[in-house]
């Protein structure tokens, strides 16, 4: 008897084992996660999270939101990747899609992709670079916080400047506010260890035709002639004409909106929350703030896109159709315009519809639009690798400007520092 | 049968199970991975491939590194030196008082208390160029004309990361100095004071000695979270300007995190290990030698 009974227990546990994962899925695929930027502009984050159970509801799931900072972002990121725990739906910085693309842990999206199309027109073909790898895109492009140039507007006027178009007219400009007396250190653009210090960073090189890589994302290293000619437009500010103060170099990603809207800097590169800040709070300077394409150089104008952001699917998800559904229903038309529109200008769209909706039709809208229409990928003019990523994320570029600027290296040097340091990433990281 | 002998030995064994397990699983096991790591190329996302000491000679080589740990022996000598004197004179001082004694112990040990991002963000405001009190203080006295570079300056950076350092700090060193000054016996002060001793000479034979097997531990457990301070240098300046105030626990997070290369941040962080190993031995056996 208790060997029969020992035995239905067993065969009744066996059962149970087999037929309780059966019933699971039901519930288990009721329930995703979804992990997104936390960014400077709340009333756009709660437009996002409504948006996003709004079409949790519509897909038949239940979504917790889960928020990270472009500071702890990679950490969250790291942690997750190691543990195989990644979100199922999961928004990505610039860099996020090459990198997790490489490791084989996205989904393929170009089916989404192809149904965001159809709503939202075609892909802007400067977009592609970050998300699409071997013909495939890993995820959607969501939206892009462009850089531009902030200026004050009544300082230009008091010592008879136009808005400057050039890294050299901003040069000029910041010397004759300073000589006027108006400002010590006019010229914020800040080679630090964040977005606003490495995207401005690769916008200079690039602008003066000093990129690393060609066009297939291979490395050749950054041009002698040319790379020296940037650094010294870099570096002149802080050492020769001493419109930038040294602390600019220990800001963090917040500080140059602060000293903008303290009245203490003419120029910083920012995004448009300077603008969602100055309108919030009614903010004096807001009358005499304006923007402008971050400048050109002898290369021409070519702009960093560093603050993008982009859905995707993690392959750790195990209900990766609901997943790709809800990123269908947040890129259809009617939640996307509501984000876009709600998102003081922050969130400018890939897609040709959006971006040509009468929304960006204002002084600030086009200037905020051409950014993303002008921009390039993490890697330009090659696709964004996980190697690029590596070059920005190391800061082995602003590296490069403060070794000048702080460590008084020579900028051949710094150069060739530079060039070393990004030979052994581009070695230990290959393009695939 | 057990005999009791056995038992009892049972029992202990069982009785230390729960803190041994404890110890293994989140003290050496954690340690011992570490160690691991850093002898692997391991990036985040692949399986970790053993290279031996390849991290190490890369670091070693990387003029960087050396700029690193140039900065974290700087950060961590020139708080832990400031924090003693500074915890020293307050432990004195306080020993001394006798009215609001306590009032004034719970207000000196608010720095302690505070969490360190706090502690951060306030130095970082009180610091800034334009805005920070200490600039416009001195600015309205008069002191200077223009505005200090706390943060910008290198050499004024790394002051401003240990003053920061130094201000959370001192109240661990003056605390637990005060407790040991309270052991000291009134009678070797009373017979200094019949041989005419002065306050010097009474604190040099008298206090400093009595009290220096705390004074050691407490140094060296300072050092220990010192070297590995991450909040105060990441929120004040990132490690900048340029890498002026970059220690070694920014570099670890920049190079595992950022980058996410967990193989060489571990090297990276693993480097001030034998120091500290040094440290400890030298002052467990210090102590041992006093109290034989």
């Amino acid at each position: 008897m208790t060997t029969f009974m020992k035995r239905l227990a067993i065969v009744v546990a066996l059962i149970g084992v087999a037929v309780v994962p059966a019933l699971v899925p039901a519930s288990a695929a009721s329930k995703l996660s979804l992990w997104r930027l936390k960014t400077y502009i709340p009333p756009a984050d709660k437009i996002l999270d409504a948006n996003a159970q709004e079409c949790a509801k519509k897909v038949g799931v239940e979504l917790a939101i889960q928020t990270y900072t472009f500071d702890d972002m990679w950490t969250k990121y790291t942690a997750a990747i190691e543990s195989k725990t990644l979100p199922d739906i999961a928004e990505l910085d610039a860099v996020g899609p090459a990198r997790l693309a490489n490791l084989g842990r996205l989904t393929d999206l170009s089916d989404v992709v192809a149904a965001v199309t159809k709503e939202l027109g075609p892909i802007l073909p400067n977009a592609e670079g970050a998300v699409k790898f071997g013909g495939k895109f890993y995820a959607v492009p969501h939206y892009a916080i462009p850089l531009v140039l902030f200026y004050r507007k009544d300082i230009l006027a008091k010592v008879g400047a136009e808005p400057p178009d050039t890294w050299e007219d901003i040069q000029k400009v910041s010397e004759q506010v300073k000589k006027a007396g108006i400002q010590d250190f006019p010229n914020g653009f800040p080679w630090n260890r964040t977005g606003d210090g490495y995207d401005p960073a690769m916008s200079l090189l690039w602008s003066y035709g000093a990129a690393w890589v060609d066009k297939s994302g291979k490395f050749v290293g950054i041009p002698k002639a040319q790379g020296l000619e940037a650094l010294k437009m870099a570096t002149r500010a802080y050492l020769v004409d001493k419109t930038s103060a040294f602390d600019y170099l220990s800001w963090s990603g917040s500080t140059n909106n602060e000293s903008f809207m303290a009245g203490k800097i003419t120029f910083t590169p920012n995004g448009p929350s300077i603008l969602y800040q100055e309108e919030s709070t009614q903010h004096p300077l807001q009358k005499d703030t304006a923007i402008k394409l971050m400048p050109k150089g002898p290369a021409g104008r070519n702009l960093a896109l560093t603050f993008v952001m982009n859905w995707a699917v993690p392959v750790d998800s195990k209900s990766t159709k609901e997943a790709k559904a809800v990123v269908s229903c947040l890129m259809s038309r009617e939640p996307f315009m509501k984000y876009m529109t709600g998102s003081f200008r922050q969130a400018v769209p890939f897609f040709a519809t959006p971006l040509n909706d009468p929304y960006w039709n204002t002084p600030t809208g086009k200037i905020i639009v051409e950014t993303v229409k002008q921009g390039h990928p993490v890697g330009w003019p090659g696709p964004t690798t996980p190697a690029a990523a590596e070059v920005v994320s190391s800061n082995v570029l602003t590296d490069m400007i403060t070794r000048v600027i702080v460590d008084k290296a020579s900028p051949e040097t710094a150069l060739d520092e530079a060039n070393k340091r990004m030979k052994e990433i581009y070695d230990r990281v290959p393009v695939k | 049968m057990l005999t009791d002998r056995h038992r009892e030995r049972l029992l202990g064994y069982a009785l230390v199970a729960p803190v041994a397990i404890f110890l293994v699983a989140l003290v050496a096991y954690p340690f011992l991975s570490a160690i691991y790591l850093s002898l692997t190329e391991k990036v985040v996302g692949y399986p970790a491939r053993f290279v031996g000491f390849r991290n190490y000679e890369s670091l070693f080589d990387s003029a960087r590194f050396r700029i690193v740990a140039r900065n974290s022996a700087i950060f961590t000598g020139a708080s832990i030196v400031v924090k003693l004197l500074v915890g020293m004179a307050m432990a004195l001082a306080l020993h001394k008082v006798v009215r609001g004694n306590q009032f004034i112990r719970g207000i000196l040990l608010l720095p302690w208390v505070i969490p360190t991002v706090v502690i951060a963000l306030t130095w970082k405001w009180l610091l800034d160029l334009f805005r920070g009190l200490v600039n416009v203080t001195l600015i309205d006295v008069g002191a200077v004309t223009r505005g200090v570079h706390w943060l910008g300056d290198p050499t004024l950076a790394m002051v401003s990361v240990v003053m920061a350092n130094v201000w959370r700090g001192f109240p661990f060193f003056g605390v637990s100095f005060l407790a040991a000054l309270q052991t000291v016996p009134q009678e070797l002060y009373d017979a200094a004071d019949v041989d005419g001793a002065g306050g010097w000479q009474k604190f040099w034979r008298i206090t400093l000695p009595s009290i220096k097997g705390v004074v050691a531990v407490v140094t060296l457990l300072s050092t220990i979270v010192t070297l590995n301070d991450f909040n105060i240098v990441f929120i004040m300046t990132r490690g900048g300007p340029g890498a002026a105030t970059h220690i070694f626990a920014t570099y670890s997070y920049e190079l595992g995190i950022m980058s996410q290369r967990w193989g060489l941040a571990m090297a990276a962080s693993m480097a001030s290990l034998p120091l500290v190993a040094l440290l400890i031995v030298g002052v467990v056996r210090y102590l041992h030698r006093e109290e034989e």
